[in-house]
């Protein structure tokens, strides 16, 4: 066996193992452990990038490592250290569990890294478990009023519920297959896919990721953990772990390929009703975290639209688009977590006067909320069109109409964090003085959303690469 | 071309919001740039070769067949001239600005890449790329910058832009997807054949998306209140040319691609065109603000492009362009003048103004020489343009040309009205104090001027270009 296949899954084991060990210790070091936590990181996105490029299979064939995979790793990788970078300030965490908090953003990266790759069903559950548990806890961990455990108590219990039909739709998976080997299954499905049972199963089997994407109907825990999470890991909870959720639709969505009208027109119906539903109510919220939570519903719908094609098209945009959102998605988590030095949940009103308090994070707030909103040239508009481009390819003129419209209606809440930032000014708030990597991290991810929204050929021959490997 | 103003951005980027004088003269020197490239490729294209000249491309992405592909045809040369001047003279015009220079001039250029950008680009992802560039810093130039109603204007003017935006995103997904040519460039998609079915969805979804921008009645209602709320330079660009990349694209996109669907909605398109030329007139006559009255005069004479546009002969396709051409000369002219009155004066009513060109002469003289352009007076541009369209347009569709012409007729003598109210009553004693417009801030009007005379004495320059596109155009249809 080659270590190098199972490198990234290794390194960020022992670095849970390190935290585990600072855990346990009496004095707390809270600059220290950051230190470490932050250095740490920055290594494994080096190991994830050095592994790109491999493939192979582990663990009697239930672990797949491929292109499509390794993206995934580097990208959760990548948002892993991200957080970490804004992570230098953790207000709301007492110090004292500062070490658990690395210890379990840790610990869920690797569920989530295992995920990715995981193509055996019962893998998969048990990934989804260690990346899910991690969560529960990390939600509630904040210093707060009682919200954060509502925000807890919700995301566990919304959690258990998807398992649930998650399970479900496994066993129905398993009992008319046979198999738990995703390889095994497929040629099966398609005699199934368009049976009740078979459709059933695959949609169900696909909840457990409704509810990590917060596609409606799963989407009832994102407002309140948005709002009582720590921002550090609702800015998680916002990037990485879209992006597996993303990854693993994708991987589960093949098995209804052919399936037809049955099996999409129930996929098309939570994407539209996400979209709009989601859209619609940010506009009327206040908070910043929960009108982004909201918006978070509305991009899944988008998701769901380049997943439900089932094909290259559909799997390049999807892919394109959930890197695109992890970038872009943690630069308006950025300023937020900069602009609340605190770690106090942000008005929107409270981002006045930004401009002259700070115009470089001005200038990523508007790229930010510019690319959510898909105008170019930035990857959220690229990406989009990406999708759009494929649904309609694939026949789903209404459901284009409808995601293009609802380009419009989110405009208008995205345009009044933009008015509140850059009109309004209130004088009695201080200047904001970032520190150097701060700096640096604005200026890279102003020229990712820009270079790779306008030059985006790369990405997207390595999404096509990917997207092979699976279809 | 397109880089010049692009680099401009990138210069003031780096300069320091003190440094105001330098900032100011970057951008005065990137959009001078930029004209003096307009102005060469006007003049040095080819019309006995016709076709398309001064082509770039290259593959972008090719999975999905995206090509970057700018080139120069007789059809958007006259856009990128009148691009230059009015850029390049609104520069001028906000030499004054003092609030937050280095960010209005750093929008500016933003907005003016994508406008060079949507003229120039034979591809229908860079088209609508450049298009929504050009869009969007609206949004942000208005709020800040803007007076009277704002914020409200601001976001208006961006949800029907965006509105827009959203019908035009699956009429060209539609065109994409079922050619099957896996292609956004629009010579190999004009090749396609698409099904009936195909042709007029996708025809009205890009008119009314792309008639938002052209304020094609009854979409209007961003557009005076916008105008309004703008600041100059900014009432000028768009007024100028923004709405006109509206025109620009139904024609571009629209017409060129579908033919068929525009013969079946042409007589949709006459209606709400003839609709907007006698409303656009009777409203603007109604207004006590001088910018709302050049703001329904706009959408009339918008209403004009669309009609010729509609006719879909000759005349009318030349007339409809050579109309974009004289309409965003016309009224940068109108907002530069009206603009310079108001910084002064900090008023645009029309009876406060009173006797206005007792007290300032030349700025109350640039208004009027726009307003007699604006009514069609034989030796301005578009006293030509507004023959051609009106030509073609009796011949095609007479009741609505007659219409059109009749209130066009009585648009004229209000607007005289509209002059004698503000400009030789009685001078109101409040603005005697001030000053007339100095030599240096006439220069960016003289200019204006200059070129409306120019094509108004000598209108076979423009409609000669015009029309070495124009007829293959029609042929292709």
């Amino acid at each position: 066996m080659d270590m190098m296949l199972f490198g990234p899954e290794l390194f960020y084991l022992g670095m849970a193992l390190v935290f585990f060990c600072f855990t346990l210790r009496r004095q707390v070091q809270v600059k220290l452990d950051y230190q470490i936590a932050l250095a740490l990181s920055a290594i494994g996105v080096l190991v994830t990038g050095y592994c790109l490029f491999q493939h192979g299979d582990l663990f009697f064939k239930a672990y797949r490592v491929d292109l499509f995979s390794q993206i995934f790793k580097f990208a959760l990788a990548l948002g892993l250290f991200l957080v970490l970078m804004i992570s230098h300030n953790l207000a709301q965490i007492e110090e004292r569990y500062q070490a658990e908090f690395y210890f379990f953003l840790t610990t869920t990266t690797i569920g989530m890294m295992m995920l990715v790759s995981s193509v055996e069903l019962l893998t998969i559950y048990v990934a989804l478990e260690l990346s899910s548990y991690s969560l529960y806890i990390l939600v509630p961990l904040r210093r707060g009023d009682g919200i954060d455990v509502e925000a807890g108590i919700k995301y566990l219990f919304i959690g258990a519920v998807s398992s649930g039909f998650m399970l479900f739709g496994l066993s129905y998976i398993f009992g008319a297959t046979g198999s738990t080997y995703l390889v095994d299954i497929l040629p099966k499905m398609s005699l199934l896919v368009n049976s009740p049972i078979g459709i059933i199963g695959v949609l169900l089997a696909m909840a457990g990721f409704f509810f990590k994407l917060s596609v409606f109907p799963f989407h009832f825990w994102a407002p309140d953990v948005y709002q009582g999470g720590a921002n550090q890991v609702v800015t998680f909870i916002a990037t990485a772990s879209k992006a597996a959720a993303v990854a693993l639709l994708l991987r589960l969505a093949v098995l209804a390929q052919g399936s037809g009208y049955n099996f999409t027109i129930a996929l098309v119906i939570l994407s539209a009703v996400s979209m709009t539903l989601g859209n619609l109510v940010a506009i009327v919220q206040k908070d910043f975290k929960r009108m982004l939570a909201y918006s978070s519903i509305a991009h899944a719908g988008v998701f769901l639209m380049g997943v439900l094609t089932i094909t290259e098209a559909g799997y390049i945009g999807a892919i394109y688009y959930a890197l695109a959102y992890l970038v872009m998605n943690f630069t308006v988590f950025m300023v937020l977590s900069e602009v609340a030095t605190d770690g106090r949940d942000l008005k929107i009103a409270e981002l006045a006067g930004l401009y002259r308090r700070s115009p470089l994070l001005m200038m990523s707030l508007i790229l930010g909320i510019f690319a959510l909103a898909g105008v170019p040239p930035s990857i959220g508009f690229t990406g989009k069109l990406l999708i759009f481009t494929s649904a309609m390819n694939s026949g789903y003129f209404w459901l284009v109409l409808i995601g293009a419209v609802n380009g419009t209606i989110c405009l208008y809440y995205y345009l009044k964090v933009i008015y509140a930032a850059y009109f309004i000014d209130d004088p009695g708030l201080p200047v904001i003085t970032l520190s150097l990597p701060i700096k640096l991290l604005n200026y890279a991810l102003a020229a990712i959303i820009i270079g790779f929204g306008f030059c985006p050929d790369r990405i997207i021959e390595l999404a096509k690469a990917a997207a092979k490997t699976l279809l | 071309m397109l880089l010049s103003p692009f680099v401009g951005l990138l210069v003031l980027l780096c300069l320091k919001n003190e440094q105001k004088f330098l900032i100011r003269a970057v951008s005065v020197v990137a959009s001078g740039v930029s004209l003096a490239l307009a102005i060469f490729v006007f003049v040095t294209y080819d019309k006995g070769l016709g076709g398309l000249q001064f082509v770039e491309k290259y593959e972008w992405v090719k999975t999905f067949g995206i090509t970057y592909f700018v080139g120069v045809e007789g059809l958007n040369a006259p856009m990128l001239l009148l691009t230059g001047i009015v850029i390049f003279t609104g520069c001028l015009t906000m030499w004054e600005l003092e609030n937050r220079t280095k960010e209005y001039f750093i929008w500016m250029m933003a907005l003016v890449t994508g406008v060079f950008g949507v003229f120039m680009s034979y591809d229908m992802f860079f088209f609508f790329l450049f298009y929504e560039i050009a869009v969007v810093p609206m949004y942000i130039l208005i709020l800040v910058w803007g007076s009277t109603r704002k914020e409200y204007a601001a976001m208006k003017l961006t949800l029907f832009l965006m509105a827009g935006s959203g019908l035009i995103i699956p009429g060209i997904l539609l065109l994409y997807s079922s050619s099957g040519l896996n292609t956004f460039n629009m010579l190999l998609l004009h090749q396609a054949h698409f099904s009936p079915w195909v042709q007029k969805v996708a025809f009205i979804l890009l008119f009314f998306g792309f008639g938002v921008l052209a304020a094609v009645w009854p979409l209007h209602t961003w557009s005076p209140v916008g105008h309004v709320a703008a600041p100059t330079a900014v009432s000028m660009l768009h007024a100028g040319v923004l709405m006109k990349l509206g025109s620009f694209a139904i024609l571009r996109v629209a017409m060129f691609l579908l033919p068929e669907g525009f013969q079946y909605w042409a007589n949709l398109m006459m209606i709400l065109a003839t609709a907007g030329i006698v409303y656009g007139v009777f409203v603007g006559l109604a207004q006590t603000d001088l910018k709302y009255v050049i703001g329904y005069s706009s959408v009339s004479h918008m209403g004009i492009v669309c009609l010729g546009l509609a006719t879909g002969t000759i005349d009318g396709l030349n007339g409809a362009v050579f109309q974009m051409f004289a309409h965003g000369i016309m009224t940068a002219l109108f907002f530069s003048s009206v603009g310079y009155i108001y910084d002064r004066t900090h008023t645009r009513d029309i009876h406060e103004l009173g006797g206005f060109s007792k007290i300032m002469p030349i700025a109350s003289a640039f208004f009027i020489t726009a307003a007699l352009c604006g009514a069609g007076v034989p030796g301005m541009a578009s006293f030509w343009a507004e023959l051609l369209v009106f030509v073609a347009a009796v011949k095609v569709f007479p009741i609505a040309g007659i219409l059109a012409i009749a209130a066009l007729v009585l648009g004229a003598l209000f607007a005289l009205r509209v002059v004698q109210n503000s400009f030789f009553n009685t001078p109101n004693p409040k603005f005697v104090h001030f000053e007339d417009v100095s030599p240096f801030l006439a220069i960016p009007r003289m200019i204006l001027i200059a070129a409306m005379l120019f094509f108004g004495f000598f209108p076979q320059i423009m409609v000669s270009m015009i029309k070495s596109s124009i007829v293959p155009f029609l042929q292709g249809m």
